[in-house]
């Protein structure tokens, strides 16, 4: 399993445009990052926040649906989102030229 | 008695005022009957103006005005004035004067006489009672007390007379009776009076302590009702008490001083919550809530359908991980495709969107559109043996790395999956120990894939299975194994017994069936190819028979026990699984290794096949020569035709170039040539039609995978005749073809005629 993730986390960084790789746990720590510390624990405290809000906003629309994943398209860069109850993944990507 | 008078005399007095009112309202009413017209207001006022006349009989008396002015008061009342209470007779027998008995109240005349349930103490009955001590109880006592009375009524029978009643003799009870009516009359006898003297007199000596108590209660219960008026005047009388007499008694507890005490607590820990209550936390607590019933519901089973359940259920822990890694699994692959997404954008819509608008203006030409490259960064030096579109999934395919450099052999290969969606890495890979020459996908369960590999072993991968798992059977390597390279490979119908099957040809010139028995595969020779060559001796004089190598085998679409080989000599064999040692139609069909076979969709006597001699033939069942044969150049991979048009097929030759052709356009060139790879590098090698969407992939020898988009001109689909609209495009497919073949047919059996065009070519 610890493998597949560095596996996993290897690969997605090396596909072209992929600025960094996050993996925050469920108390909003990051627990695997390529990026430097001080900026990915921001990506995780200022996305981990935005996903609960994000969640709740799905929620309370349809009580019976749920977030699945986030893109957010800035000017600069993408920021994937996939939100779990027991953990988050972020992928930054700057997009194509 | 005399009590009563001065309650008469007050009674008067009050009567006196009634006289007066009564009196007032009757002038008035007089005064009205004389004036009617004047109101009341003014009658006083008016009363001088007119003259009174009164008008009297002639013998009137005269009587003064005092005596008119005197009020006489009428008086209604129940009393009876006349009624003379305490009358008094003189007695001669006792010589003086007795009080004369009377009902109480003036003249009455009984309309209706009712029995009543009480009776007289002085009666047997009563006696009989008191001597049971009855009169002496409360109400509730009063049931047992009963039956004592008629008990101790049945022991005076017994001890006295056998009568049927405890009653005294008729003489004196009746007068008793008589009383009791006679005093409800309205003239009293002397009888009545006497009797119940004499009953009196006879009852005292017996009960004198018990009728002391008779009064007690008397006077204690106040006003005392009518017919104990009557019994008054007879004190000695003793009273039976009746049943429902109650005696209330009473208690008073002490009452305990009032004190007050005051304590004070330490004052409970106290904390401020608060907390947003959303629709969905409410949700989820009844979800919550749901399940914990249901996991009830389920610890109330019996305990032994449980304990069968829990053996094959995980623990919680496991599942939860499990669980979580799918979940982180799959939000992986979410991510990478989002990536992917955003990379490959361009591609994606080109793929979706663009045909290449020339084909509006050039008849009968196309093109190909490239799209996504897919390469496997370990698997650079392999070339790429098979691919196969995935029968069920339309965005995947599988790729067989191995190596076709004989002379600088690959040590390993590889089994991958991609899907167009994700082009940097496959879905699915797995490195095999042997390069892999050729692969097939299974239509019934698509993540079957069985494989031949360059040692001639063959192995059945399962997709489903994670990555470490590496093949799900793999040919024994001692017993059965291919004794040459596996050129091709293809599942087959099942057994009859239900089991998965395909079929190997190999370099040794055999074709086994492989059965997917549990656990292992079982083979079974189906044929082996003979070859031309006569025996020849071997080093130690043994003569040694030559087998031709099989190079490929395809199957017949409908027929499942037909199939037709190529082998290395060119030849083109129809086989039969029923006979293993003879062919069923032999053709030369090449001068050059024969690649690949492949049926037409449409029509099943309709075959193609290629060479490394260059050319493509296409051939019909029970012909020795092809009906058309094309020549491109370069020695030819792979040929296949279009699953969604009779005439179209594509080839894809060593000098890195596609084509195209479409019978029905052109029967003599292709209608599409395109260099996918650069000659001097690559070759391609496989090329496969994806079922539903109009794409080709091809592989090359450096390990990519090449996917392109036939332009509109390479898929032109039938028009239906104006005559038949409804026809299905199939069917047009079919005729199209027909039509053609019938075309080619025509001059029966032109052997030159192909290679003639060909020529001017």
């Amino acid at each position: 399993m610890a493998n597949e993730a560095e596996e996993t986390i290897r690969k997605l960084s090396q596909h072209k445009g992929v600025v960094g790789v996050v993996v925050v746990n469920g108390e909003g720590i990051p627990i695997k990052t390529t990026l430097d510390n001080h900026v990915s624990v921001q990506y995780a405290g200022l996305l981990s926040a935005l996903v609960d809000k994000a969640k709740s906003v799905v929620r309370d629309l349809d009580p019976t649906n749920d977030l699945t994943f986030l893109r957010i398209r800035s000017k600069k860069s993408e920021v994937m989102v996939a939100p779990d109850k027991d953990f988050i993944l972020i992928v930054v990507q700057n997009p194509v030229e | 008695m005399s009590k009563r008078l001065p309650d008469i005399w007050r009674n008067k007095t009050s009567e006196k005022s009634i006289g007066l009112i009564l009196k007032k309202l009757r002038v008035s009413a007089q005064k009205e009957a004389t004036k009617s017209r004047a109101n009341l207001a003014e009658d006083e006022a008016l009363e001088w103006l007119k003259p009174r006349t009164l008008i009297k009989p002639d013998d009137q008396d005269e009587v003064p005005d005092a005596d008119l002015e005197e009020e006489v008061g009428r008086v209604l009342t129940t009393i009876n004035p006349q009624w003379v209470l305490d009358e008094v007779a003189y007695h001669y027998g006792q010589n003086r004067f007795a009080l004369k008995a009377k009902p109480t109240f003036g003249k009455a005349y009984p309309l209706y006489i009712y029995q009543g349930t009480a009776i007289r103490k002085d009666s047997d009955e009563a006696k009989a009672q008191i001597a049971a001590g009855y009169g002496m109880v409360g109400f509730d006592d009063a049931g047992p007390k009963r039956a004592k009375v008629k008990k101790s009524a049945a022991e005076e029978e017994e001890e006295e007379e056998p009568e049927p009643e405890p009653q005294p003799p008729p003489e004196e009870a009746k007068p008793e009776e008589d009383a009791v009516q006679e005093e409800e009359k309205p003239v009293p006898t002397e009888e009545a009076e006497a009797a119940p003297t004499e009953v009196a007199d006879e009852q005292a000596g017996d009960e004198g302590g018990e009728e002391a108590a008779g009064e007690e209660k008397e006077e204690e219960g106040g006003g005392p009702p009518p017919v104990e008026e009557v019994l008054d005047i007879k004190p000695r009388v003793k009273k039976l008490a009746n049943q429902f007499n109650f005696c209330e008694r009473a208690a008073l507890t002490y009452n305990n001083p009032r004190r007050s005490v005051d304590t004070q607590t330490i004052p409970p820990p106290r904390a401020n919550y608060g907390s947003t209550c959303l629709q969905s936390i409410i949700f989820d607590f009844y979800q919550e809530d749901y399940a914990k019933k249901m996991r009830e519901k389920e610890e109330e089973k019996p305990k032994r359908l449980r304990k069968k359940a829990a053996k094959h259920a995980k623990s919680e822990q496991q599942i939860h991980d499990e669980q979580l890694a799918q979940r982180i699994r799959e939000a992986w692959t979410i991510l990478e495709r989002l990536v992917n997404q955003n990379i490959y954008d361009d591609i994606a819509q080109d793929y979706r969107y663009w045909d290449d608008p020339s084909d509006e203006f050039r008849e009968g030409m196309g093109s190909l559109l490239p799209l996504w490259k897919f390469q496997f960064e370990p698997m650079r030096s392999h070339a790429v043996c098979d691919v196969q579109w995935n029968p069920h999934y339309q965005d995947l395919f599988a790729v067989a790395y191995g190596s076709l450099d004989f002379t600088n052999q690959q040590k390993n290969g590889c089994l991958c999956l991609y899907s167009i969606k994700n082009p940097a890495y496959p879905e699915y890979s797995v490195v095999t120990e042997s390069p892999i020459i050729c692969l097939d996908v299974y239509k019934e369960t698509p993540y079957l894939i069985c494989v031949g590999l360059y040692d001639g072993n063959v192995c059945v991968y399962n997709a489903q299975l994670t990555l470490e798992s590496s093949y799900q059977y793999k040919s024994d390597s001692v017993r059965d194994k291919h004794s040459n390279i596996v050129w091709e490979i293809r599942w087959g119908a099942r057994l009859i017994d239900g089991e998965a099957s395909f079929f190997s040809i190999s370099g040794d010139g055999r074709v086994v069936q492989w059965a997917v028995m549990p656990g292992e595969l079982q083979a079974t020779t189906i044929i082996t190819l003979r070859s031309n060559v006569p025996p020849i001796p071997g080093p130690d004089g043994t003569l040694l028979t030559v087998n031709s190598c099989g190079s490929c085998i395809c199957f017949h679409p409908e027929k499942a026990d037909i199939f037709m080989v190529g082998t290395e000599d060119g030849m083109i064999h129809t086989c039969s699984l029923k006979y293993n040692r003879n062919y069923v139609n032999s053709v030369q069909g090449h001068h050059m290794p024969v690649y690949r076979i492949n049926y037409n969709y449409f029509n099943n006597s309709i075959y193609a096949s290629c060479s490394g001699d260059w050319r493509v033939k296409i051939w019909e069942d029970g012909r020795d020569e092809p009906l058309f044969m094309f020549e491109l150049g370069s020695p030819v991979g792979d040929v296949k035709w279009a699953p969604y048009s009779s005439t179209v097929f594509a080839a894809c030759t060593a000098d890195g170039k596609v084509y195209v052709y479409d019978l029905n356009v052109n029967k003599y060139r292709p209608i599409c040539v395109q260099a996918v790879v650069s000659k001097k590098t690559k070759k391609l090698t496989r090329i496969d039609f994806n079922s539903r969407l109009p794409i080709v992939v091809c592989g090359d020898t450096k390990g990519t995978c090449h996917v392109v988009k036939l332009s509109p001109n390479l898929r032109v689909m039938c028009k239906p005749p104006k005559k038949a609209q409804s026809v299905d495009q199939r069917t047009l497919q079919i005729m199209k073809l027909d039509k053609l073949l019938s075309l080619v047919r025509d001059p029966p059996f032109q052997t030159g005629v192909v290679d003639e065009k060909f020529d001017d070519d």
